[in-house]
């Protein structure tokens, strides 16, 4: 069994002052100092970023956290767009399944704000096909089109998809590292200006700087001595046409549903036991599709469901989502947003929570997706 | 500057898709666009199923503002795409305009 | 006998007053009107060019007859707006039209007669046996200074024509052409817009070149205003066309028909092969037509036209297709122009 036992993230948002790998440092220092590990007890590490290549022609990132950690050990960078977080924390997961009594570093990191929105949005767009881009269609435009389809086929307004800015927005004012600090209203979000009809503003993810590492071992007595613990239960990659043009129906992320039954069905645990969830809302269109996809909702009610807030914090709800605040108010520097969810899972699963902390947690799901749906990783964490 | 290569195979596939009749399944208007299209900005983007069942993307251009919804009946056609760099090739691509 | 097989003309979709742009300087719209004998012209979108408008008009030309495109071994591209100061548009326009590869391929420049040149050329290269079919356009997305003359007058259009040796709809019945060093009207290299000699571009330039051209036809042929049924010049605001027309001895009437500048404005080198489209829509069978072009720098090519039996069955509607447009406002027309 693999367990987590240390996390550790730096703030996000717009962090001016750290370059890319200064904020590498910070978060491996950081989860180093917490798990009280020193640098040579790690055997691995595995690195999720995105954009370092295409903003500052900034790679073999390996050779590089090597200089940072002053080790000579395996270390692997995993790419897959927004997923990239998700997917080096899956590598990392098998590298333990391989590899006996071992203790792995994964960390997720990304700069887009030494970058103009023009370059970072161009740089964002490199997870689309190439006639997306031709097409001039941003990342934005891509799930604005799927937003567009969706409120069209159920009859929905851009009032439902509100409701999950302002849930999100409330979780990050009770989140000190979150990028986005203060609560906003679904008329906020509705005044706000178009980014991609019909998704605005306050729809969006923002452009974000941050590190977040997680140290995750297999090895039974360094586990024992661990004050916080969390199982991996089960971590499930799928893929799916880079073209949301090619895919079966445009409603839908089908390497979340896949993802997802295959990561249940290894964990051997239905959907109601999930509490808390960690999901993908770079637009708020996703976090609906994802608690449809991922099997919490049926697909269409998704708009309708969101209304009563179930999965807000002190609602009372079964299953809260996104208390770090989600992509949009914690912000989602890519490759660290897949560490940071799993992070959250393991802070609620080990009662670190604070201000946010959900009673009665046992399980917990992170979910991770790619692009505009062309990979998902889908984490449960359990205690 | 974009390769010129790229365009160059590019256009062997843009050939085949001009003149073609299809209707709008799915569809956004572009307000935050990259650098290569700024200078088209805001603007329509629509997902085309043609007569032969295939899918394209491109923007919708001529048209009136209740032309721009899913199921309008639209025809590709010639533009220029991307204004990448005044030095480098010119990007020619699909674009839809309603029938 | 070498002639044109069919033919194809594109204008983009947007139009702009004379008024809005009199407005933006403080201009008498009247005043200006009076002068230039135009309402309205065509402008291409900012996604346009004259490739793309060639595109169009060539696709026109050759979709309402069946050839062998393997036939069409030569692609003239006449222009002053070329997409590219060196490339040729000639090659990107027969790839996208599906003519390859063994064909002659190049670019013309004259100022407004850049097609009307190749026209010549083309058909030499058929009566030659060289080649069966030419394709030769005339393309451009006109560009003026802005509080300057061209701005009221320099337009975008395209016209393509399809010259081959049978199943004619026009018969190049004669052609002649008069050239001389005049700089009535230029552009430097790297310079963005064209510049011209004011009051010099009349008499000495656009008069003299076309009334040579034209008398030195006469001559040739023995053929005289009279003898037409339609004719058609070079269209550089509304007035030019209709003094010479007047001068040389042709009626009003015989004219007007192919006034297209008063709204569309001066398409460069698409302009007096778009005067003889709405000619074109009305003209019987056995009529002669007299196309007349110019172009600054100098020169001006003329031909003598007759209408064969051919033309009813590919005739083209164009007042209904000039109709279809949409205005557009002062900031639009920069946009569309590049020039903000």
């Amino acid at each position: 069994m693999n367990y987590i036992t240390g996390y550790y993230t730096t703030k996000f948002g717009e962090i001016w002052e750290k370059s890319l790998f200064d904020l590498v440092k910070e978060a491996i220092t950081g989860v180093l100092k917490q798990t009280n590990l020193t640098n040579k007890q790690i055997d691995a590490v595995f690195f999720g970023n995105m954009l370092a290549g295409v903003l500052e022609n900034n790679l073999h990132s390996p050779s590089k956290i090597s200089e940072i950690l002053k080790v000579n050990i395996p270390i692997f960078r995993a790419e897959a767009a927004c997923a990239s977080g998700g997917a080096a924390f899956n590598l990392a997961k098998n590298y333990l399944d391989a590899n006996r009594n071992k203790n792995v570093l994964v960390i997720g990191a990304e700069k887009m704000t030494d970058y103009s929105p023009e370059e970072a949005i161009t740089g964002l767009s490199a997870a689309a096909s190439g006639e997306e881009q031709e097409a001039g269609l941003t990342f934005s435009g891509l799930y604005a089109m799927i937003a567009n389809y969706y409120l069209e086929k159920y009859s929905y307004s851009e009032k439902n998809l509100a409701y999950v800015s302002v849930k999100n927005h409330f979780h990050g004012s009770l989140n000190d590292k979150a990028q986005f600090r203060r609560k906003i209203t679904v008329e906020d979000v509705l005044k706000s200006a178009y980014v991609a009809y019909p998704l605005k503003v306050l729809d969006s993810s923002p452009i974000s700087d941050g590190a977040s590492a997680v140290i995750m071992t297999n090895n039974p007595d360094w586990v024992k001595k661990q004050k916080y613990k969390a199982a991996v239960l089960a971590s499930e990659v799928a893929t799916d046409t880079i073209s949301l043009k090619e895919r079966k129906n445009i409603d839908e992320i089908l390497a979340t549903k896949i993802a997802a039954n295959n990561a249940f069905k290894n964990a051997k645990i239905d959907r109601t036991d999930i509490n808390v969830a960690e999901v993908h809302d770079c637009f708020s269109i996703a976090e609906i599709l994802a608690m449809e996809d991922l099997g919490f909702w049926k697909k269409g009610e998704g708009g309708e469901n969101i209304i009563e807030q179930p999965t807000m914090f002190g609602n009372g709800g079964n299953l809260i989502v996104n208390t770090s605040g989600g992509l949009k108010a914690a912000g989602h520097p890519v490759g660290a947003t897949g560490i940071k969810q799993i992070g959250e899972i393991f802070l609620q699963l080990t009662g670190q929570a604070e201000k946010r902390q959900v009673k009665n947690v046992k399980y917990g799901l992170a979910h991770n997706v790619g692009g505009s749906g062309g990979t998902a990783v889908v984490t449960i964490l359990g205690i | 500057m974009i390769s010129p290569v790229k365009i160059w195979r590019r256009q062997k596939e843009i050939r085949k898709l001009i003149g073609k009749k299809g209707r709008v399944v799915a569809w956004t208007k572009i307000f935050t666009p990259g650098s290569d299209f700024k200078k088209y900005a805001p603007y329509p983007v629509v997902l085309v199923e043609l007569e032969n069942k295939e899918k394209i993307y491109g923007q919708l251009v001529d048209h009136e503002k209740e032309d721009l919804k899913t199921g309008s009946q639209v025809i590709s056609i010639l533009r220029k795409v991307r204004a990448s760099s005044s030095d480098g090739v010119i990007a020619y691509g699909v674009k839809f305009k309603p029938l | 006998m070498v002639g044109i097989v069919s033919y194809g003309f594109y204008i983009p979709k947007y139009r702009i007053k004379t008024e809005e742009i009199t407005n933006v300087w403080g201009k008498n719209y009247e005043d200006v009107k009076k002068s230039l004998l135009i309402t309205e012209k065509a402008v291409a979108g900012v996604d346009e060019d004259s490739l793309t408008m060639a595109f169009e008009s060539a696709s026109s030309a050759l979709s309402n007859i069946k050839i062998d495109k393997s036939k069409i071994k030569a692609v003239l591209f006449g222009s002053e707006t070329h997409p590219y100061a060196v490339n040729p548009a000639s090659t990107i326009l027969a790839e996208f039209l599906g003519i390859e590869k063994n064909y002659l391929a190049y670019d013309t420049e004259f100022a407004c007669k850049a097609a009307t040149g190749a026209v010549i050329s083309a058909q030499a290269l058929i009566k030659s046996g060289y080649t069966d079919y030419a394709l030769v356009t005339g393309s451009d997305k006109g560009m003026g200074k802005t509080h300057d003359t061209l701005e009221y007058t320099a337009a975008s259009g395209s016209v393509s024509l399809l010259l081959g040796k049978d199943d004619l709809i026009l018969e190049i019945m004669d052609l002649e052409s008069f050239s001389s060093d005049t700089p009535d009207f230029w552009r430097r290299e790297g310079i963005r817009y064209p510049s011209h000699g004011g009051r010099f571009s009349g008499k000495p330039s656009y008069f003299y070149h076309i009334e040579s051209s034209a008398k030195s036809l006469f001559k040739k042929t023995g053929l005289k205003p009279a003898d037409f049924a339609f004719g058609v010049f070079h269209m550089p605001n509304g007035k030019f066309p209709i003094q010479v027309a007047g001068s040389l001895g042709f009626t009003h009437s015989q004219i007007q028909d192919s006034l297209v500048v008063n709204y569309l404005g001066n398409s460069y080198s698409a302009s007096a092969l778009m005067g003889l489209m709405p000619v074109l829509e009305k003209a019987k069978t056995g009529d002669l037509i007299f196309l007349c072009s110019y172009g600054s720098g100098a020169g001006s090519d003329s031909f003598v036209l007759k209408v064969t039996k051919n033309l009813n069955k590919r005739r083209k509607e164009f007042k209904t297709i000039v109709d279809k447009k949409k205005y557009i406002n002062y900031p639009a027309y920069l946009k569309a122009m590049e020039m903000i």
